[in-house]
């Protein structure tokens, strides 16, 4: 009495749908919210279930209870037919504001009960978490293991390049990642076995290929194919990196051919095996005016590399977007101009990633 | 204490990072998600970015490859060098590597980069999606001449969807049509008239046509018992439309303005009459250029035989001072009872000398209501008599009008334009006039 108006209360005549999810719990839900997924509507019109408790629609398993309710609560407001487009719309933007694991469950869930909106709109929220983003980004977004080695992440993409030169700067960016990475950890340890280790390898590799410390480039470009199909040894450690020429002053000395290929060389006998098979390939088809630019582009990039690495390949990219239109010229006297960080990052992950440029 | 981290720094160099191992492993859960949805993800994103996933992870490596829809333009492929050659070379190679590398059904193949020009290349690919069930095909080449395409493309029967800028089609002596196209948006082509002919007819599923800029025939003899959306902009001498019952959607424009000799068209059938035989359920219809001459080339009755009584919408380009046109314009007007949009756009440039113009006739007011027209708009009027008689006659006789718009070409003569405006008797409370500043 005290409740006034409230007191009398009409029994509701809504029918309601009865769920079960894959954890045993069952729920009650609004007929008319309930049928807004097709495959409950389905399930009730074909078989009659969903009536009572005992007849509960059995749902999908990828359908557990938490998700279930978000489902419903998509369904509620959307199934009043009278809403108008922008409200769905607003509705819509504030529903996927979820993080990334409720998203991917929602989608999953969605789809097996087909309500197509849903995953549209799920799987556009998460592309919009993958476009324009970093690799690294990425990984962090979504919580995704880094377990692709150096060469592997180069390798579908690799092929992307027609320009040999692409393809040693790319290595060239590896290795120092990769070198970069590896002071990071031998800062914090000083373990030595494991240099040992595989300086011990390498040593094993340059016996194989039939030279000492230096030379064993040169001898490796002649055994190319048929050595390298037989290492499938792992990567090289950063002390072997030191025994390539990166340093200064034996690039410097860059006009003889000879010191070019032996840079090449053992470029490639550092580096893994995969890559190598095409290096030597590569070597052979170089006539010698395309073996000076690429010496001077070598020269070049090396000083560079030898800078601080990522504000070099942060201000290196920054300005391939200021000049859009330096080409790389092929002509035969070496009039080679910067290449710019455009044309790396394109198809290539070796650098940071900035949001890709529309040609014009 | 020492072997401990050790141990940890050991498996950190040789498999992806294992602290947090539990949470890492529990959370990545997109990487798991069904190949179709992953599809559907990736799809969303342009194609460099959806290549680019696979170096996130392992698993990721190649989930790209199952992509059905594939677009090449200048987003998926960006490029910083102006060289022709390395242009070309470069966008070729990623093409070429991504197919190869492309597992699955193809559905959608779309290459539509500015820098590219007609290529023998592409000619390979056409090829290649040829061997497969390619739904949708889009050729968009922006640079150089047509491009002749291969006859492979003829081949694919599976097409549904065919959109070709800039193209010359030339099909092979057996080419009988896409049996199964729905959709076809030929721009800046060439081809013969035969051809032309023939591939309409032979496509009997076709439900949508575009035309825009087109060379190599002038006749536009449409024979298509499915067709629901036509739309055409370019020079053509004549359209016949045939067989086209369930046309309901109309764009027409004629860009050249070429004179119709009156004695020159024979018979008592006009133009008009001829035109809207085959259309009996319309419902859009934009009549644009010059293609209201045309019309009204021939005889022109008061109105046509059938009413158009599904036409909801109308849009007129219209010289108010040429005879025919205004007849032809009137015409219309009183055939389609059931219009609720109407648009009369004037045509700028024509200044005819002001014959004597057709004049609404009195019974016109009594017999042409336009019991649903509530959105008129007029642009590119001058004030002249002929147009403020029209603008009597809609507003005279249309009980529900919500709102008129009209903008004037210029300033000149705009005051007097709107003095007679407010002139005018309105049978319709509702009704707004809304005057709109002529463009600069």
């Amino acid at each position: 009495m005290s409740e006034g108006p409230m007191a009398i209360v009409k029994p509701e005549m809504k029918s309601y749908i009865w769920l079960q999810t894959a954890d045993g719990s069952i729920q009650q839900v609004e007929e008319e919210v309930a049928m807004f997924c097709p495959m409950i509507c389905r399930e009730v019109l074909q078989t009659g279930m969903g009536s009572s408790k005992n007849y509960a629609i059995s749902l999908p398993q990828r359908v557990n209870p938490a998700i279930l309710g978000l489902i419903l609560d998509y369904c509620r407001f959307h199934q009043v037919p009278g809403r108008s487009n922008k409200e769905r719309k607003t509705f819509d933007e504030k529903f996927i504001r979820l993080d990334t694991k409720k998203l991917c469950e929602l989608t999953s869930a969605a789809d097996s009960l087909q309500l197509r909106p849903l995953v549209d709109l799920t799987s556009r929220a998460l592309a919009r978490m993958i476009e324009g983003k970093t690799p690294e980004e990425i990984r962090e977004t979504f919580h995704l293991p880094d377990d692709l080695t150096e060469e592997e992440k180069l390798e579908p993409l690799r092929n992307m390049t027609d320009d040999p030169r692409i393809r040693l700067l790319n290595r060239l960016y590896a290795r120092k990642r990769k070198e970069l990475k590896d002071r990071e950890k031998m800062k914090n340890i000083e373990i030595e076995e494991e240099h040992v280790d595989e300086r011990s390898v390498d040593d094993l590799l340059s016996y194989i290929n039939g030279g000492d410390g230096d030379s064993k480039g040169g001898r490796a470009n002649k055994n190319k194919k048929k050595n390298r199909r037989k290492k499938d040894q792992p990567r090289n450690s950063s002390s072997n990196y030191e025994n390539g020429n990166h340093k200064n002053g034996e690039v410097d000395d860059v006009s003889s051919p000879s010191k070019f290929s032996k840079f090449q060389a053992s470029a490639s006998a550092i580096f893994s095996p995969k890559l190598d098979f095409d290096d030597g390939d590569i070597d052979d088809e170089l006539d010698p005016a395309m073996k000076e630019e690429l010496d001077r582009e070598v020269e070049d990039f090396a000083r560079r590399l030898n800078s601080v690495w990522p504000e070099r390949m942060h201000d290196i990219l920054s300005l391939g977007q200021e000049r859009r239109l330096a080409p790389i010229s092929m002509n035969g006297n070496g009039s080679l101009q910067r290449c710019t960080g455009d044309e790396l990052a394109d198809w290539q992950f070796t650098t940071p990633l900035t949001h890709p440029r529309r040609a014009k | 204490m020492n072997c401990f981290l050790w141990f940890i720094v050991f498996s950190k160099r040789k498999e992806p990072p294992m602290f947090p191992f539990n949470a890492e492993m529990e959370t990545d859960k997109i990487s798991k998600l069904p190949g179709h949805i992953m599809d559907r993800i990736l799809s969303h994103l342009s194609l460099r970015d959806a290549v680019r996933t696979s170096v996130l992870s392992s698993r990721w490596r190649y989930k790209w490859v199952t992509l059905p829809h594939l677009v090449f333009d200048n987003q998926s492929v960006v490029l910083s060098s102006q060289d022709q050659t390395l242009i070309k070379n470069r966008i070729v190679n990623i093409i070429d590597h991504v197919l190869l590398l492309h597992v699955g059904p193809i559905h959608k193949f779309k290459l539509s980069h500015r820098e590219l020009q007609g290529a023998s290349d592409i000619d390979r690919w056409i090829l290649f999606l040829s061997r497969g069930s390619v739904k949708e095909f889009v050729l968009e080449i922006w640079k150089g001449l047509r491009y002749k395409l291969p006859s492979s493309l003829f081949i694919c029967q599976k097409l549904i969807h065919l959109e070709l800028f800039n193209c010359l089609l030339k099909p092979p002596p057996k080419f009988d049509g896409f049996k199964i196209l729905n959709s076809l948006d030929l721009q800046h082509i060439t081809m013969d008239q035969d051809v032309f002919e023939h591939m309409i007819s032979s496509c009997p599923l076709l439900e949508r046509l575009t035309l825009m800029n087109f060379d190599g025939f002038i006749h536009l003899n449409i024979c298509a018992p499915n067709l629901l959306f036509f739309d055409v902009g370019g020079v053509f001498e004549n359209v016949s439309l045939e067989n086209t019952f369930h046309l309901a959607i109309v764009s027409i424009g004629l860009y050249a303005n070429a004179g119709y000799d009156q004695n020159v068209i024979l018979g008592n059938t006009g133009n008009m009459i001829k035109f809207f035989a085959h259309l009996p359920r319309i419902q859009r219809l934009e009549v644009q250029c010059f293609f209201l001459k045309y019309l009204a080339a021939g005889k022109v009755p008061g109105r046509l035989p059938t009413p158009c009584i599904e036409l909801n919408y109308l849009s007129i380009r219209i010289n108010f001072n040429d005879v025919e046109e205004n007849l032809a314009a009137l015409c219309l007007l009183r055939s389609c009872p059931n219009i609720q949009e109407l648009e009369m756009l004037a045509r700028p440039e024509e200044q005819t000398s002001v014959r004597a113009v057709a004049n609404i006739l009195e019974e016109d007011y009594l017999s042409c209501p336009f019991n649903q027209l509530q959105l008129v708009k007029i642009a590119g009027i001058s004030g002249g008599r002929q147009e403020l008689d029209f603008i009597n006659f809609l507003l005279a006789n249309s009980p529900v009008l919500e709102r008129m718009t009209i903008k004037p070409a210029a300033l000149d003569g705009a005051l007097e334009l709107l003095k007679e405006l407010l002139r005018l008797r309105r049978a319709s409370v509702r009704a707004e006039i809304i005057y709109l500043d002529p463009e600069r």
